[in-house]
């Protein structure tokens, strides 16, 4: 926001008008909510939360009409057998024999109170089948989160700072293959070899304890596999800066500096990548995965709702996933100014 | 002082093996240092001088393929022969080593007082709060004012020159008993440089360390260094005492780099004489002398013939085939960048 501090010095009369559609697509243009020093963060906080209200009406403005152009609901919920005058009174029962525009703006007043609508299929609030999936949604996301770390980081680590020896050459292989594969292949790959062929794992549902590992691994593995490029060459570069020559000209060992030197500098980057992949799973593997493994989750339930036409289940399912990912992103971006701050005031 | 030198090198060569062909960036240098002596270090960049210094305590990048042959006698052991353990005591205890930039020398994210006590405590056993107290002190001495309350800081809130300083006083912490300084006033202020040089003069004669100086600059040899020598495209082509180098340069490029010192007098009527052409790239291997196509004297046994080392006067070594010629002329014809003053 290099604008924002230049008006503090410039006489009122100069100054822009505050307010007002053209700043506001001035603050949409690429890289403006990147602060300058002395920036507050509360006005990061706002102008992000603004942006994601636009980006959720926008997406939700798209399915709606996505939706209630390609579909009939009424179609898929009656019975084969039923009359006309059966699937007429399903039209008139779920409010579609009037005017999309007019369901539109029922649709968002409603949205502003929060009621997102009944589910054809369920019979019941769309935001209530949301809300059960939900948690095994994120129940699996963090398990997968966790395996990619651990998949990523540290063999990311070790291979950046060992560039071009045996281990970085194979692991780079390897995880180079592992985010080229499509996640649902790799899925059912594991599904044949783990569950099927040794019979080791359950293959789908989340019937009991052991059902995580495979989804988890899966989304462990496809992320992992670009948490580790990035964390590979961040230590890669972090390792050739002059400071680490320092480190080693007075006698330290490679494994302290690397412990004590290059990972504290990488830290802050290490986190903002591992959070970047979560919000990167919400907005796809995920969905796959779920579907693959028949996991209860939101994934499951959208991709269900859209096979059922089940439109309210399905935008209270888009719009939850797409304010999750709203969310990380802002956590993300309030933590890295939070800690980048902390260094430049210390 | 012992007639026993300190450091010893012998026939040094270094080769980087790059995607485009092996670098030869030293090719068979020689030198020993005594005791408390120092020693500048002079050439172009891309002369092997920085990377002779590297050589000694074997800091090279991961990522180079290097290759290093000779011997580097150091306080009874060979640092190019004995293991990596030994090594690490040699690095920083032994040797203390200076940077030339020193906004990147130094850890951006750690206090620089934890940055001098992690030395301390490897090499000298010290407890934590030992090395604390300690890391304090040698802020001081190398002339930080509130050294306390600098120590707890990071490097961002120091200037160029206080990291200099800082970086100084983590290089002598261990008491080394020779400084290696690569171009250490190359990234400051002319101030700032006159004052770091007079603390690293100051240092080594109270501590009594060896000072191995490497710089492009003949102005910061005379500050501080009693020997010089020369390099180009890896190889030394002439070692002298400083005062006598400075009267009686012998080989061309000396004198090139000599007649390239600014001089104040020169300031209205003079013109500064650069030294037409470029360095090789890569040194070493030829079948002749590395500085003949830029040189003006050159005749064709030095197109032809790698010349020697020959001495031309009291520790004075010069490689040139015209070096014996050229020592005997001693008139003012004969030191042309002393005309330039």
């Amino acid at each position: 926001m290099g604008m924002q501090t230049t008006t503090e010095t410039m006489p009122p009369s100069q100054r822009p008008r505050r307010g007002g559609l053209r700043r506001w697509l001035r603050d949409l243009r690429a890289g403006s909510d990147r602060l300058a020093v002395g920036g507050s963060l509360s006005g990061l906080l706002l102008r992000r939360l603004r942006d994601g209200v636009i980006v959720l009406l926008l997406v939700v403005t798209v399915i709606f009409f996505l939706a209630h152009v390609v579909g009939n609901p009424a179609l898929v919920f009656a019975p084969v057998d039923a009359t006309d005058e059966h699937i007429a009174e399903l039209h008139r029962q779920f409010g579609l024999d009037r005017p999309v525009a007019e369901r539109y703006w029922e649709y968002l007043v409603g949205l502003a109170q929060l009621d997102f609508g009944e589910s054809t299929w369920q019979q019941r609030p769309a935001i209530d089948a949301v809300k059960e999936a939900l948690p095994s949604t994120i129940y699996l996301t963090v398990v997968g989160l966790g395996a990619a770390a651990v998949l990523g980081v540290v063999p990311g680590i070790v291979a950046g700072a060992r560039a071009r020896k045996p281990f970085d050459k194979t692991s780079n292989l390897l995880s180079v293959a592992a985010l080229s594969v499509p996640n649902f292949w790799l899925g059912l790959l594991l599904i044949l070899v783990l569950g099927v062929q040794l019979g080791w794992l359950p293959t789908s549902g989340r019937f009991e304890t052991a059902s995580i590992v495979m989804p988890a691994l899966t989304l462990g593995i496809v992320h992992g596999g670009r948490i580790f490029q990035l964390v590979r060459s961040a230590t890669f570069e972090e390792m050739s800066k002059p400071y680490v020559t320092v480190a080693r000209s007075k006698g330290l060992t490679e494994w302290n500096i690397l412990r004590r030197h290059v990972v504290r500098n990488t830290g802050v980057t290490t986190a903002t990548i591992v959070g970047w992949e979560y919000v990167r799973m919400w907005g796809g593997a995920v969905f796959a995965i779920e579907y693959v493994f028949a996991w209860p989750g939101v994934g499951l339930l959208t991709i269900d709702a859209a096979h059922r036409q089940d439109f309210f289940v399905l935008q209270a399912a888009v719009i939850i996933a797409g304010a999750f990912v709203i969310f990380s992103n802002l956590l993300i971006d309030m933590g890295y100014q939070f800690i980048d701050r902390r260094i430049a005031a210390s | 002082m012992s007639g026993m030198p300190l450091l010893e090198v012998e026939d040094l060569h270094v080769t980087f093996r790059t995607a485009s062909g092996p670098v030869h960036a030293v090719d068979g240098v020689s030198f020993t240092m005594k005791p408390g002596s120092s020693l500048g270090v002079v050439g172009e960049s891309g002369s092997g001088k920085s990377v002779t210094a590297r050589a000694l305590l074997r800091l090279f990048a991961i990522t180079d393929d290097v290759q290093i042959s000779g011997a580097v006698h150091f306080d009874g052991q060979d640092l190019l022969r004995i293991d990596e353990r030994r090594l690490r005591d040699v690095r920083g205890g032994q040797i203390g080593m200076i940077f030339q930039d020193p906004l990147t020398s130094l850890n951006p994210l750690m206090a620089v007082g934890e940055q001098i006590a992690e030395s301390l405590r490897l090499h000298r056993g010290m407890s934590r709060s030992e090395a604390a107290a300690e890391a304090v002190e040698l802020l001081a001495r190398v002339g930080i004012a509130d050294p306390e309350q600098r120590a707890t800081e990071l490097p961002s809130s120091f200037s160029g020159g206080m990291r200099q300083r800082v970086m100084i006083s983590l290089a002598i912490a261990c008491r080394p008993r020779m400084l290696i300084a690569d171009e250490p006033t190359t990234a400051l202020d002319v101030t700032v440089q006159a004052e770091i040089l007079l603390l690293l003069d100051e240092l080594r004669r109270s501590e009594g360390m060896a000072l191995m100086l490497i710089t492009h600059d003949f102005g910061v040899v005379a500050a501080t260094c009693d020997d010089v020598q020369v390099m180009y495209a890896g190889k030394l082509v002439e070692k002298a005492s400083m005062a006598h180098l400075f009267d009686r340069a012998n080989h061309p490029y000396t004198e090139g780099l000599l007649r390239l010192v600014p001089r104040f007098e020169d300031a209205h009527t003079g013109r500064l004489h650069p030294i037409g052409g470029q360095p090789p790239i890569t040194g070493g291997g030829g079948s002749s002398c590395a500085f003949a196509p830029r040189c003006s004297y050159a005749v064709d046994r030095c197109r032809s013939e790698v010349p020697p080392e020959v001495a031309v006067g009291p520790q004075h070594l010069s490689a040139c085939w015209l070096a014996t010629d050229r020592a005997k002329d001693t008139t003012e014809a004969g030191q042309p960048w002393r005309r330039a003053q």
